[in-house]
């Protein structure tokens, strides 16, 4: 029997790293003790370099001070996966969910972030795939248009997906993206013939196909100012 | 237990998840194997008691749901570990997965090999993929946890209702 599931969706505009971290564990702790629903942060960042869990700082091609004369911010997470970039024109999801209550393992729950992704640049007539061993994300040919990087603790999901919009992609080339050195980064904008709407409306196109490929029947939007 | 292990280990091959076999017959809804002799946790770690050494590692389902693992996060020897609160963590398809201990104790031991070969955890979960040592500090932890056939009908459970 299918219980209807709730999703609360948090439009955040634009959020620094930090802040969006902060408020992360704050939700995961709350899920975690089921004071709250499955959660999804729909945000963007400021220009920031991550890097995962591992750590993989060779995979950064210019010292730190030269990052900041950029104008952009690095940090060090716990999420799975190698270092990445974020900015304006990114869109990034943070589901904060409880895997145990939806029953999906960590592989199955990343194909699902992949699926999301892919579906999105269908609706733009982009043939996107996931599912590459060793590779996750989401590519488009030999380009990735689309990255993943996820937190579970105890079972609760942080961190989440980004999908290049039209992000400024000279940003890439101060890094080893994903530690893959042979491989192009791309964006919708690059991939796609048609015209983008507003970029909100493309955001939250990726909550529906998220919350399509889930199965989440009740959704709840609550928007940024008044959150945080 | 020769049929079971057939069964994971083609499952395996086959990059199937238990998840997704709603009706099946005759075997076990779990495809995973699930050994006899040792006590199990509901977040899907095992514990072998010999002595006074506990080992613990995560079970065949779990290194089926998580994926290839690509880095293992383990503690020192000779930190502590408390009863259902995480000790290390494991990454597979980008995500990193916490690891919570089973019972409380003092760590004597930990698997150097997964450094090198993380893989472990998948291709031998129960044995060469043992993640550490501890040092029980309360028995009745142990007590608590299931047994295999306990185990085997909770993670069929956890698969049924989805």
């Amino acid at each position: 029997m299918r219980i209807p599931r709730k999703l609360e969706v948090w439009r955040l505009g634009r959020v620094s790293y930090l802040e969006a971290l902060k408020l992360q564990e704050k939700l995961a702790s709350d899920r975690k003790m089921s004071k709250i629903p499955d959660t999804l942060l729909s945000l963007q960042h400021p220009s920031t370099y991550t890097l995962g869990k591992r750590r993989t700082d060779h995979n950064l091609l210019v010292p730190e001070s030269e990052l900041k004369n950029m104008g952009a911010e690095l940090y060090y997470t716990q999420r799975g996966g190698d270092i990445t970039f974020h900015g304006p024109h990114q869109a990034i999801l943070y589901p904060i969910l409880s895997l145990r209550d939806i029953g999906l393992g960590a592989r199955k729950y990343v194909e699902n972030l992949e699926s999301t992704m892919i579906e999105l640049a269908a609706l733009y007539g982009v043939k996107a795939d996931g599912l590459r061993k060793l590779e996750t994300g989401v590519w488009v040919g030999e380009r990735k248009i689309g990255a993943i990087g996820v937190r579970i603790s105890s079972g609760i999901t942080s961190h989440g997906l980004a999908f290049n919009i039209d992000p400024d992609l000279r940003y890439y080339k101060h890094i080893v993206p994903c530690g893959i050195s042979d491989k192009e980064v791309t964006s919708l904008r690059r991939e796609t013939d048609m015209v983008l709407p507003d970029e909100q409306v493309i955001q939250d196109q990726l909550v529906s196909c998220f919350a399509r490929l889930f199965g989440y029947s009740d959704i709840i939007w609550r928007n940024g100012s008044s959150i945080l | 237990m020769a049929l079971r292990m057939w069964a994971s280990s083609t499952a395996n091959a086959l990059r199937l998840s238990s998840v997704s076999r709603p009706h099946f017959s005759p075997l076990s809804r779990c495809f995973s194997s699930v050994l006899d002799g040792l006590k199990y946790a509901n977040s899907h770690e095992w514990v072998k008691h010999e002595g006074s050494v506990a080992t613990i590692g995560i079970t065949d389902h779990a290194q089926d749901h998580l994926g290839e693992v690509v880095f293992v996060d383990l503690p020192d020897v000779g930190g502590s570990v408390t009863k259902a609160t995480g000790f290390g963590a494991v990454e597979s398809v980008k995500a990193t997965s916490d690891i919570n201990s089973p019972v409380s104790g003092e760590i004597v031991e930990v698997n150097s090999k997964l450094s090198e070969t993380p893989g472990l955890i998948n291709t031998s979960p129960y044995e060469d993929g043992w993640m550490i040592k501890v040092k029980p500090s309360n028995a009745s932890e142990l007590e608590a946890l299931m047994g295999a056939k306990e185990y085997t009908k909770f993670c069929e459970e956890e698969d049924a209702s989805h």
